[in-house]
């Protein structure tokens, strides 16, 4: 049998704004294996985003079921679910989402730092390798706000690597930059996958979907179509 | 984790240091005005019991106390009559803790000398009252029994009263002019008292001195004194010692219930004091409580404010894989920081003011650090109490929210 990373069966997630309903997801299943590259897309408010914040394990589903490297992620309590979001989980955001008061090392750090890895100088070793992995050895004592946009989201990239997780998720890696350092960005995890790691990427762009081999089209928080790239 | 927190907590109140300064304040100035507070409190009570005791040797005074007069009569001059010379003698003789009792009489009168006039206070008294009051000879000689006896028309004066009379010239050996209720008598200096201050019959210095029969006989032409100052066999049977005059007065008055008269003593004296400058610590000390719960609002205020504000720094963290009890600790050590802060500059600078105080009020500088750890100790309650709700807020928020939000 497959190693299977994700299970998701039915997945449903509601809001609710006043006394409106909002379903974001109407009932949501696929497998997603260790190894794999997949790309999420769909229109504006199809769900993209609940979808990655639930696989992400930032917010409980309001029903199905979801399982991560074979645990079921619904029964977990909230301290459970931070210890999963630090050791299976590397998220890279569109806004970057770093901090700006702390230098790029720091931000790398912080990962290690709530894995519980007192030892300064083996965090800052960790911290510094995984800056040289996504080519930023020479900024490490910048802050977010003394580098590039593109530099930023590798600095993020490092920061999602940095404690081996079982899965990256991006969710529009690339949506705030332009179209070439979109596309170094993107180089990178497609390194990131041929090294061996799970990738779940969500995107708007279809030139940026097809580096993953498996396209998932969500579309009022349904899947509409699930596709095999060639 | 620990030191992690404390290291998060001080970089971010580093990145907001004016902030963080002004909402230490309230902290730092209550803390502040603890320790001053309570040193000035000691320091001050310190010098005023020293000085107590040096008023006098075991020193009690009894006198008449005046009552209510009707209809514009004095009531209590009927027992007033009784306050006689003779009685100090009894009550020497009945009360075995008394070793000695001597009568005053204390009149005022304008005081002549040349071109210069002054009113002032009048003692007729007995030799041994300089040795009771502990009170040294600046210049000549005091009231002695011959002049009792004799009824020499001598005068002692005290310090300030010899200078506002004579400013540079020596007084002993002048004459004086007192006009008392319109008669005049004249008197001869035989001596000026050394500076001496504060006393239990009130400032010495600016009084004069004569003898008891010139008052009792001459001037006044009446029989009973102004009060009795009784000295103790010792300090520690002063106690007893009252307890024996209040019987004595008591029966010799036959007032039950003490009205006639008073007693007062060091001890009572010093209880006071110490009763005063209690309420008055008391009091201050909840000024300052009040400005530290004042402080400790403003740092939940700023803690607050700092949540808000970071919202976004909290979703990075819980995404990154913060518990909710490393969000909890990180603003908790962050408020503690601010109060311990404010707490230590607190210290120095009550230290300071209290230093200052002590050298301005010439008393002496006493920090009690019984005082310094309550203050600081309370000044750390006040951060946590104050922070829990702004880092339980922080804890508690939804990561997605946090995240989201601009
Ligand atoms: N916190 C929330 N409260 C209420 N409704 C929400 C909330 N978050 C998302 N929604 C709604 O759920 C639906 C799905 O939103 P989601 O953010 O997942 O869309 P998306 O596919 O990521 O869109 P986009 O491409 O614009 O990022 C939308 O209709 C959205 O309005
Ligand atoms: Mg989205």
């Amino acid at each position: 049998m497959k190693n299977r990373t994700i299970r998701v069966e039915n997945l449903k997630k509601n809001y609710y704004l006043g006394k409106m309903k909002v379903e974001a997801l109407r009932g949501i299943s696929f497998e997603i294996d260790s190894g794999e590259f997949v790309s999420i897309m769909g229109p504006s408010g199809s769900g993209k985003s609940t979808l990655m914040h639930i696989i992400g394990c930032l917010d409980y589903p309001t029903g199905g079921k979801y399982y991560l490297v074979g645990e079921d992620v619904t029964k977990l309590d909230d301290n459970q679910l931070a210890i999963f979001r630090n050791q299976k989980i590397g998220f890279v955001f569109q806004q970057f989402n770093l901090l700006p008061r702390a230098t790029n090392l720091k931000n790398v750090e912080l990962p290690l730092i709530y894995a519980g890895i007192t030892n300064a100088r083996k965090r800052e070793e960790i911290a510094r390798k995984a800056l040289e992995e996504v080519g930023l050895g020479d900024r490490i004592a910048h802050r977010p706000n003394e580098i590039s946009g593109g530099q930023r989201q590798r600095v993020a990239i490092a920061r999602a690597l940095v404690n081996h997780p079982s899965i990256i998720l991006a969710d529009e890696p690339t949506g705030n930059l332009d179209s070439k350092t979109g596309l170094d960005i993107m180089k990178i995890i497609q390194k990131l996958y041929e090294e061996g790691n799970t990738i779940v990427l969500v995107t708007h762009e279809p030139e940026i979907a097809r580096y993953a081999r498996r396209i998932i089209h969500l579309k009022d928080g349904l899947i509409e179509q699930d596709e095999v790239v060639a | 984790m620990i030191i992690q927190g404390l290291k998060i907590a001080l970089e971010s109140l580093w990145a907001n240091k004016m902030r963080s300064f002004l909402s230490m304040l309230g902290i730092v100035i209550g803390v502040g005005a603890v320790i001053a507070i309570v040193s000035v409190g000691s320091g001050s009570t310190e010098s005023v019991t020293s000085n107590i005791s040096e008023l006098g040797s075991n020193m009690i005074t009894i006198s008449p106390r005046i009552m209510r007069g009707r209809f514009g009569q004095m009531s209590g001059v009927s027992s007033q009559d009784k306050f006689t010379v003779e009685l100090a003698n009894y009550m020497e003789e009945f009360c075995p803790s008394v070793s000695r009792v001597i009568s005053t009489k204390q009149i005022s009168g304008l005081f002549i000398y040349d071109d210069v006039n002054v009113n002032a206070n009048l003692v007729g008294t007995e030799p041994y009252f300089r040795e009771i009051n502990n009170y040294q000879i600046g210049q000549g000689r005091f009231i002695n029994d011959q002049d009792n006896q004799k009824r020499n028309q001598v005068i002692v004066l005290g310090s300030e009263l010899a200078t506002d009379l004579f400013e540079n010239d020596n007084p002993v050996g002048q004459k004086v002019k007192v006009n008392y209720q319109g008669r005049i008598f004249m008197f001869q200096v035989v001596g000026v008292m050394k500076e001496k201050g504060g006393s239990m019959a009130g400032n010495l210095d600016n009084q004069a001195y004569i003898p008891l029969t010139i008052a009792m006989d001459r001037m006044t032409n009446s029989n009973y004194i102004s009060s009795y100052i009784a000295q103790a066999t010792s300090s520690q049977k002063a106690p007893q010692a009252v307890k024996e005059l209040e019987n004595f007065m008591v029966k010799f008055l036959d007032d039950e219930d003490q009205e006639q008269f008073r007693i007062m003593s060091q001890d009572e004296l010093l209880d006071t004091v110490s009763s005063v400058t209690n309420t008055m610590s008391m009091m201050l000390g909840g000024i300052a409580a009040i400005s530290l719960l004042v402080g400790g609002i403003g740092i939940m205020n700023i803690m607050l404010v700092s949540v808000t504000e970071r919202t976004r720094e909290i979703g990075i963290r819980k995404a990154l894989g913060a518990r909710n009890k490393n969000i909890l600790f990180q603003f908790l050590m962050e408020s503690l920081s601010l109060s311990s802060l404010g707490g230590i500059a607190g210290i120095g600078f009550g230290w300071i003011a209290a230093y200052f105080l002590s050298q301005y009020g010439n008393w002496p500088f006493v920090i009690s650090g019984l005082s310094v750890i309550l203050a600081f100790g309370f000044a750390l309650f006040i951060g946590i109490f104050f922070g829990l709700y702004p880092a339980m807020k922080a804890a508690q928020m939804n990561p997605v929210d946090a995240l989201r939000y601009e």
